[in-house]
C-alpha cells in the first residue's frame, strides 16, 4: 500500500468526519423547523440555533460540579460515547475494510453494546439536585413515611437503559444481521462486493423489512421520541444526561447527530451497497438517507405520546419477531 | 463488654422525589412516590412553597381592594375569584345585581373556563409527549385568550366583577358580541376536529385508558370536587345550583372511569357545554346598566359563598367590619383534589405519575393558603407566633 494511498485515506476520513459533524449538528434544527414545526403549523426555531449554535454557545457556558461520586468518569462519558460512534464511523470507510475484523458486524455490534453501557453508567453516577427538593417529612400529611431510601431520577434512567440493552435493542441488532444473512458474510466489504453484483437489499423483501427493523431499532438507539423512556420529560426529565452542562453538553449535540449520520452510514453500507466516500461522492448519499431518517423520525416522534413500559414491550416484540423472520427469510433465500 | 451488632438498614421501600422543580409540573410542589420496581405504591404530594399570604394581606383592607386582591390567587381563574370575593359582599350586603351585568359575568366566567380547561387538555398531552397535540390545543385557547383579552384588556386578570356587578369597561356592544360569536364558532369546529382525533388515535388512548383511574366511592370519600369529580361519574355541578345559571339551558356531563382518559375527555365535553351556555348569554343579554352602586356598606357577620370554578368548588368567606374585611378565607378546588391525585398514583407507572398527578388539574399555587411551623429537629409544631419573632 503506497503512501499516497494512505494519506489521502486519511485525509478522506478527517473530510468526511468534518462534513459528519457538521450535518450531524444541523439535523436536530432541521427536525424541529421542518418537520415538527410544519406538522404543527407554527414557525418554529431557526435550523441552526438547536443543533449548531446551542453546541458552539455550551462551549462557553460555565460548568458545573456534577453530584456524583466519581465525577471524571461521569465527565468521561460524553468523550467515551464520541469515540464509539468514531471507531463504528471508521469502520464504515472502504479504507479499512482491509482490517476485516474492524469493518466486520461483530465489532460494530460491540461498538454500539459500549454506547448503551454508557447510558447505564452515566445514569447511575449523576445524582442530580432534581429529586433532591425539600428534604422533610410532611408533617400535614402525617409524616408517615421516614428513613426510606431515596433513589434519584437518574437512577431510574439507569435501570432503563439496563433493560433497554437486554431487550431494546434487539430490532437494530437483527436488522444489522439481515444483510449478513442474505450476503452470507458478517464483513462489510464482502457485503457491499456481494450487493454490487446481486443490486442492493432494499430491493429485495427481507431487505424492505430490515428497513423498517432498522428504523425502529435506530429510534430505540438515539433514544428519540417516542422510544425516549430513558430520558422521558414526564418523570426523569433528561435522565442520564441531567448533569451535563458546558463543554460536556457540546459533546452530547454533537454525538447525537454524529450517531444519526454514523447509523445513516451504516445502513447505506448494509442495505444500499454504498460506503461513504469523498470522490466518488457517495457521502451525498449519505446525507440524504440521514435526511430521510430524521424526516420519518421526526413524523413519527410528532404523532405519538411518550411510550411507557406498556407500549414498548410489544413494538419491541413485533419489530424483533419480523426482523427474526427477515433474517431467517436470507438464510433460507 | 458490650455485644457488638453490625448495623442493618431495613429498605422498606424506595422514595423518588420529584419537584419542587419539574418540568412536568406547571407549579413548584414536590411528590414524593414510593415505588417498587417503577410502580407507584403510595404517594404524597407537598405544596407550600408557594405561600403569599393574601388571606392576611387582604386582613383589613378596605372590601373593593380586597376583592381586587383576590384576584392575584390565580393566574389560570383569576375572574372567578374575584368574582367569589365581589359575591360574598353582595350577599352580606344584600347588593341587586343588573341582569346585564350577571349575563357578563357569566360570559367572562365561562371564557374563562373555556381557556383553563384547554389549558388543561394542552398540559395533559404535553406530560403524555404528544407535543403536536398540545399545539394544537394551545391554538384553540388563543382564541378564547383573544376574546378575552378584548373584553377585559387583559389576557388573565380582567378586573371585571366589582361590587353591585361589572366594570363599564367589560361591557359588551354589538360588535364585541359578534366577534366572540365568531370566536365560539372557530372554537366549536376545531374543538370537535381535535375531539375526533383524540378518540381515533389508538396510541394515544393506550397511553390514557385505565391510567390513574379512582373509584367513584373512592371520589367520594376524598372529597373531590369539579370535573375531576364528574369524571367518576357523580353528576354533581354547583353551576345548577347558582342563582345566576337559572336561566341557562345546559347538561352536567360525566365520565364513566375517573381514569385520564375520562378526565381528558370530560374537559372536552364540558367545553362544549360552556360554549352552549355562552351562546345562550349572547343571545339573550338583557339591555340596561352594568352596574349599581346605590348600595350602602355595612357591618356584616361572617359571609360564606360557594362557586363553581373550573376545577371545581370555590369558597370564600370574610366578615365586614367598617368597610374592612375581616377573617378571610379562600378555599381552593385543588386542595380537596389533592387527595384525589395521590390515590390515582398508586399502581401506576411512574412515567405515569405525573400524568396521574396532572389529571385531577393541580392549581397547587392557588392552594398554598395555610402556613404549619415546625421545630427542624423535634418535628413538634410550633406556636404561629415564631414567624413574627424570627422577621423581627
Amino acid at each position: 500500500m503506497s503512501y499516497l494511498t494512505i494519506i489521502y485515506s486519511i485525509l478522506e476520513v478527517i473530510i468526511l468526519l468534518l462534513i459528519a459533524l457538521f450535518v450531524g449538528v444541523l439535523i436536530p434544527g432541521i427536525e424541529r423547523k421542518y418537520v415538527h414545526a410544519r406538522i404543527q403549523q407554527r414557525i418554529g426555531p431557526p435550523v441552526t440555533s438547536s443543533g449548531l449554535w446551542a453546541s458552539i454557545k455550551f462551549l462557553y457556558k460555565e460548568n458545573i460540579k456534577p453530584n456524583s461520586p466519581v465525577p471524571g468518569l461521569y465527565k468521561a462519558m460524553p468523550i467515551l460515547c464520541f469515540i464509539v460512534v468514531f471507531l463504528v464511523f471508521l469502520a464504515l470507510i472502504p479504507f479499512n475494510y482491509n482490517f476485516v475484523l474492524f469493518s466486520s458486524l461483530i465489532a460494530i455490534v460491540g461498538f454500539l453494546k459500549v454506547e448503551e453501557i454508557a447510558y447505564v453508567l452515566m445514569g447511575s453516577l449523576s445524582k442530580s439536585v432534581m429529586s433532591a427538593g425539600l428534604r422533610f417529612p410532611d408533617h400535614v400529611k402525617g409524616a408517615e413515611r421516614l428513613g426510606t431510601l431515596t433513589s434519584y431520577l437518574e437512577d431510574i434512567s439507569s435501570n432503563r437503559s439496563l433493560r433497554m440493552i437486554a431487550f431494546g435493542s434487539f430490532p437494530l441488532y437483527l436488522a444489522l444481521f439481515i444483510p449478513a444473512a442474505l450476503s452470507g458474510s458478517i464483513f462489510l466489504g464482502d457485503i457491499i462486493q456481494y450487493q454490487q453484483l446481486h443490486g442492493p437489499f432494499i430491493f429485495t423483501l427481507s431487505g424492505i423489512i430490515g428497513t423498517v427493523v432498522f428504523f425502529i431499532g435506530l429510534m430505540i438507539m438515539l433514544n428519540e421520541y417516542p422510544f425516549s423512556i430513558v430520558k422521558a420529560k414526564a418523570d426523569v426529565i433528561d435522565g442520564p444526561y441531567m448533569e451535563f452542562a458546558s463543554k460536556y453538553r457540546t459533546y452530547i449535540y454533537v454525538t447525537r447527530g454524529f450517531m444519526i449520520f454514523t447509523l445513516s452510514c451504516l445502513y447505506g453500507v448494509l442495505f444500499l451497497g454504498i460506503a461513504p466516500g469523498l470522490l466518488n461522492l457517495h457521502f451525498i448519499l449519505n446525507i440524504i438517507v440521514a435526511l430521510i431518517f430524521v424526516l420519518f423520525m421526526g413524523v413519527f416522534s410528532a404523532f405519538s405520546p411518550v411510550f411507557t413500559n406498556k407500549q414498548f414491550y410489544p413494538v419491541v416484540l413485533v419489530s424483533s419477531v419480523i426482523g427474526a423472520l427477515a433474517v431467517i427469510l436470507g438464510l433460507l433465500i | 463488654m458490650e455485644e457488638k451488632k453490625a448495623k442493618t438498614q431495613e429498605i422498606i421501600e424506595t422514595e423518588i422525589q420529584m419537584g419542587t422543580v419539574h418540568p412536568a409540573a406547571l407549579e413548584p410542589y414536590r411528590v414524593r412516590f414510593f415505588v417498587e420496581d417503577e410502580i407507584v405504591k403510595d404517594a404524597e404530594v407537598t405544596i407550600g412553597v408557594n405561600h403569599r399570604g393574601i388571606e392576611r394581606i387582604m386582613e383589613g383592607l378596605p372590601v373593593e381592594k380586597a376583592n381586587m386582591l383576590t384576584e392575584k390567587i390565580c393566574g389560570i381563574c383569576s375572574n372567578i375569584h374575584v368574582w367569589n370575593s365581589v359575591r360574598v359582599a353582595e350577599i352580606g350586603l344584600g347588593v341587586e345585581i343588573p341582569d346585564r351585568a350577571l349575563y357578563l359575568r357569566i360570559i367572562v366566567a365561562e371564557l374563562e373556563r373555556l381557556h383553563s380547561h384547554f389549558l388543561f387538555l394542552a398540559h395533559g398531552c404535553e406530560v403524555l409527549g404528544h407535543e403536536t397535540f398540545s399545539m394544537r390545543v394551545f391554538y384553540m385557547r388563543e382564541t378564547i385568550m383573544e376574546l378575552l383579552h378584548m373584553i377585559g384588556g387583559n389576557r388573565v386578570q380582567y378586573g371585571c366583577s366589582i361590587i353591585g356587578g361589572v366594570r363599564p369597561r367589560c361591557d359588551l356592544d354589538e360588535s364585541k358580541l359578534i366577534k366572540i360569536t365568531e370566536g365560539l364558532d372557530t372554537t366549536e369546529k376545531n374543538l370537535k376536529e381535535f375531539a375526533d382525533r383524540f378518540t381515533r388515535d389508538t396510541m394515544l388512548l393506550s397511553r390514557v385508558t385505565g391510567v390513574g383511574s379512582i373509584p367513584q366511592e373512592q371520589a367520594i370519600k376524598l372529597a373531590v370536587t369539579g370535573p375531576s369529580l364528574r369524571a367518576t361519574g357523580v353528576k354533581k355541578d354547583l353551576r345548577t345550583e347558582m342563582f345566576e345559571y337559572e336561566n341557562f339551558d345546559f347538561d352536567i356531563i360525566t365520565q364513566p372511569d375517573g381514569d385520564v382518559k375520562s378526565n381528558l375527555l370530560m374537559r372536552v365535553l364540558e367545553s362544549f357545554e360552556s360554549i352552549k351556555i355562552l351562546r345562550q348569554a349572547i343571545k339573550n343579554i338583557p339591555e340596561g346598566k352594568v352596574v349599581d352602586r346605590s348600595w350602602e356598606m355595612v357591618d356584616t357577620d361572617i359571609i360564606k359563598s360557594y362557586i363553581e370554578a373550573p376545577r371545581g368548588t370555590l369558597y370564600h368567606s370574610y366578615a365586614i367590619e367598617d368597610g374592612r374585611v375581616r377573617g378571610s378565607i379562600v378555599r381552593t378546588p385543588s386542595m380537596a383534589n389533592i387527595g384525589a391525585m395521590q390515590y390515582a398514583s398508586i399502581g401506576s407507572h411512574i412515567t405515569d405519575a405525573q400524568l396521574c398527578i396532572v389529571q385531577c388539574d393541580p392549581c397547587f399555587t392557588c392552594s398554598d393558603r395555610a402556613v404549619e411551623v415546625y421545630d427542624f429537629d423535634s418535628h413538634e409544631k410550633l406556636d404561629k407566633s415564631i414567624l413574627q419573632s424570627n422577621i423581627l
